[in-house]
């Protein structure tokens, strides 16, 4: 009986392994003995430029990637239509999907646009232009102190106070109360379309092999699969769900963080007074939506009340910290990409809460959240970073 | 010249890894803060390896200033090299090589004949950047013609091309057969098919051979174009002073025409004052190789910089590399440039020479200048002209000469003589 067994889901695996054990074979065939005459053509290069980082007045780098199929040589850099001494970190070719830094020796001028044009073996141009170039800021504890203290003052202190709304939540009639957690929806929804169109337009720098699109609408699509199976397990109790919104949030304010650290890192970023209170203002929204699922009932633990505050707000610096550092398009679209999945399966969830000790869909609720989306549009008009 | 490429391999290693060891301490301090921060590689400029043999910009002390850090990098590899084609003419009696020619009589008439073919090959037109060319002979520009005025130019032509070419002499040709356009006598060679030209070498001056195929855009810069020289004879010039100056025959003294005759000894080959004469071609040409209808290389005879200096530190040292150093001229010497301009896509292009005044004879159909005392020359294509210039009073060193289109200047048309 055992050995029947053994033998039956021995020939279930083998079953199961025999298309990919062809594909295999298929695949080695190919790349050993390729049966086709080398296909039609030529590929055309593609070469990408993430960005530029301008670490002191006398150096340009460009960081690029080959998206294309083949090696490419980069032989010759031009600056404003003039040749240009240049190094190729790893050499001056790229293999298919490597990653390189052009360094250019070049005394440039804050404010005045640089074109940076690299011609390629074959005479193909890649160009790149900087607006209004600035220096990019060293990576140092300083710079590192001020995106945590920008942190705490748009990420963690405005959710701390929107939260301190809590008691006179709990004060509310029902009635009132889904209408706070309709407002909430319509805040998170505003995020969620407004971080849509930005991982969109960041996706446009993303290097072409990268599909910036997809990795936009894959990385919502399956953050939002992820974080439904994370909410299925735990029920929808309220304290579960107002630690989902919390996640929702931090993980949009992680992008927000990274927007600011790249802005830095860019030399772009003018954080005015204007521009650190708008941020204030725009966040502040962001604590009651977060408190507002356990304003019924029993009141959590203070614990929670820190360590749901913490998960909301405090990714603004973790964020700030990796987009000065590391800043990729590739990197932003995704982070940003994968708040807007989180915002987006949390409005679901918090309309689910409000449909299941009510009704959803009454006039207070609906124009609930079209206030949330109207708050959130005129708070965001104090932010232009 | 023979080169030592063994040498010059061993100084750019040198340089690399001096380079290299002077950009490491750079990254190896931005390492450090980042893998404080545990995000070590993240995005971090990689900076050792693949460095420039543009050693002197990259002086550790002097390393905050990159001034001299312009042109092209690299060096060129082999095939054309712009400082052998500088001085080589093809007489019929010798010149290059890999071109087939030779002078006989038939008539009365003097024939220098020459086997030119047209393919499709490759040039390189700035250190490492191959451009898709059709050669005259296979290379860009095309051979340089020298003949003597009244002489019959015979050009067996033979198209190994697979686009359909012609050649177009800017010579007074009086024969419509022989104008080398599409409309006129066998029209355009097809691959494989064959023509011969014939041209009375008529007036004296620096002329231009190119492609007359449609689309002529396509066709001219691409690379089909090349240099005649026609010397004057100084027995004509004797007999028809007035031919050769802008003076009426009645206006001609005795000792102008003197002056007339001595002047074309020196431009014609076939004598000995001719042999006092440094005299250089210059075709300054330029490659749209994006096809967006705008040059990326401009040069003197193709090569982007190859009269450069090679590498400078932009505070006065200067180091030649093997395939970009300047041209050497003898300042005892008289020197002259055949100048002729083939540039597509722009309206104008120019020769300016540094600290330094010349005679300009348009076309160099006159043996008085057209030009006295000028420092810059502006040209149209096609148009073209005789450059005199003497360094005897100049001291030793370098001096610059290039177009003063800026932008031409720092796309590659940018050349040094060194004068000794």
């Amino acid at each position: 009986m055992g050995v029947t067994t053994d033998r039956a889901t021995l020939r279930r695996y083998a079953g199961a392994a025999l298309p990919l054990v062809l594909l295999a074979l298929l695949v080695g065939w190919f790349l050993y003995a390729p049966p086709l005459s080398g296909g039609a053509g030529e590929p055309l290069p593609q070469v990408d430029v993430s960005h530029t980082t301008l670490p002191d007045s006398e150096t340009v780098r460009l960081h690029v990637v080959n998206s294309g199929p083949e090696a490419v040589t980069v032989s010759q850099v031009l600056v404003d239509d003039a040749y240009w001494d240049f190094t190729v970190s790893g050499g001056q070719t790229l293999a298919p999907m490597e990653r390189a830094t052009v360094t250019v020796p070049y005394h440039w001028e804050p404010g005045w646009d640089l074109g940076l044009t690299l011609v390629l073996s074959g005479g193909a141009t890649v160009h790149h232009t900087v607006v209004a170039p600035q220096p990019t800021p060293a990576i140092d504890a300083g710079l590192l102190g001020d995106l945590a203290l920008v942190g705490l003052l748009v990420g963690v202190i405005p959710v701390g106070l929107g939260m301190l709304w809590f008691p006179a939540m709990r004060d509310l009639a029902d009635r009132w109360l889904h209408a706070v957690l309709a407002f909430a929806v319509g805040v998170l929804g505003f995020l969620a379309v407004d971080a849509g169109f930005e991982a969109l337009e960041v996706a446009e720098s993303v290097p072409g092999a990268y599909e910036g699109h997809l990795l936009v609408a894959f990385g919502a699509l399956g953050t939002l699969l992820l974080v439904q199976s994370v909410g299925s397990g735990r029920g929808s109790s309220p304290l579960g769900l107002a630690y989902l919104v919390a996640l929702g949030i931090g993980l949009h304010n992680l992008a927000e963080g990274l927007a600011i650290g790249s802005a830095y890192a860019l030399g772009r970023a003018s954080l005015g007074a204007t521009l650190v209170v708008g941020f204030m203002v725009h966040n502040v929204t962001e604590g009651p939506a977060v408190v507002a699922p356990v304003a019924e009932g029993e009141r959590p633990a203070l614990k929670h009340f820190l360590a749901l505050g913490a998960l909301a707000g405090a990714p603004v610096v973790l964020g700030g910290w990796i987009g000065s550092a590391a800043y990729s398009p590739t990197l932003g679209a995704l982070f940003i990409a994968v708040g807007v999945g989180a915002i987006l399966q949390v409005c679901w969830e918090m309309g689910g809460m409000i449909r299941d000790r009510g009704r959803l869909g009454t006039a207070t609720n609906l124009l609930a959240a079209g206030a949330g989306l109207a708050v959130m549009y005129a708070t965001d008009l104090l932010v232009a970073l | 010249m023979p080169v030592d490429r063994d040498a010059a391999r061993a100084l750019t290693d040198t340089l690399e890894t001096r380079l290299a060891d002077a950009l490491r301490g750079d990254a190896v301090d931005r390492r450090t803060v980042l893998g404080a921060m545990g995000l070590a590689g993240a995005g971090a400029a990689g900076l050792a390896g693949g460095a420039s043999a543009n050693g002197g910009g990259h002086d550790q002390d002097g390393g905050d200033d990159h001034h001299g850090a312009f042109g092209a990098r690299g060096e060129y590899g082999d095939g054309f090299d712009p400082h052998e084609f500088l001085r080589t003419f093809n007489t019929g009696y010798d010149g290059q090589s890999n071109l087939t020619q030779r002078v006989y009589e038939e008539d009365g008439d003097r024939v220098r004949e020459f086997e030119v073919n047209a393919v499709d090959t490759t040039v390189e037109i700035a250190p490492g950047v191959e451009f898709s060319a059709w050669a005259f002979q296979g290379q860009v520009p095309g051979p340089t013609l020298r003949v003597t005025e009244g002489d019959l130019v015979r050009i067996v032509f033979r198209n190994g091309s697979e686009h359909a070419h012609t050649i177009h002499p800017h010579l007074k040709n009086t024969n419509p057969v022989m104008d080398g356009v599409p409309t006129n006598g066998p029209g355009v060679l097809e691959e494989g098919e064959s023509f011969t030209y014939t041209w009375r070498a008529q007036p004296a001056g620096v002329h231009l051979y190119h492609c007359h195929s449609l689309p002529l855009k396509a066709h001219i810069h691409r690379g089909l174009y090349g240099t005649i020289v026609v010397d004057p004879d100084p027995e004509r010039v004797a007999e028809r002073p007035a031919d050769y100056c802008d003076s009426h025959p009645s206006q001609v003294t005795p000792e102008l025409r003197d002056d007339l005759v001595a002047e074309a000894e020196t431009r014609n080959h076939e004598y000995d004052a001719n042999d006092d004469v440094d005299e250089m071609v210059m075709v300054m040409n330029g490659f749209d190789t994006n096809f967006d209808g705008d040059n990326e290389v401009y040069a003197a005879n193709t090569r982007a910089f190859a009269y450069g200096v090679g590498d400078t530190d932009g505070k006065g040292d200067t180091e030649p590399r093997e395939t970009v150093h300047p041209i050497t001229i003898d300042r005892t010497e008289r020197q002259r440039i055949y100048l002729v301009n083939t540039i597509e896509f722009d309206l104008v292009n120019s020769l300016h020479t540094h600290s330094q005044f010349f005679d300009y004879y348009d076309h160099g159909t006159t043996l008085t200048p057209t030009h006295d005392t000028i420092d810059t020359i502006m040209q149209c294509q096609a148009q073209r002209g005789i450059v005199e210039l003497d360094y005897g009073d100049h001291q030793p060193g370098l001096y610059m000469f290039h177009a003063h289109q800026s932008e031409f200047a720092e796309l590659g048309w940018m050349s040094f003589f060194e004068v000794v």
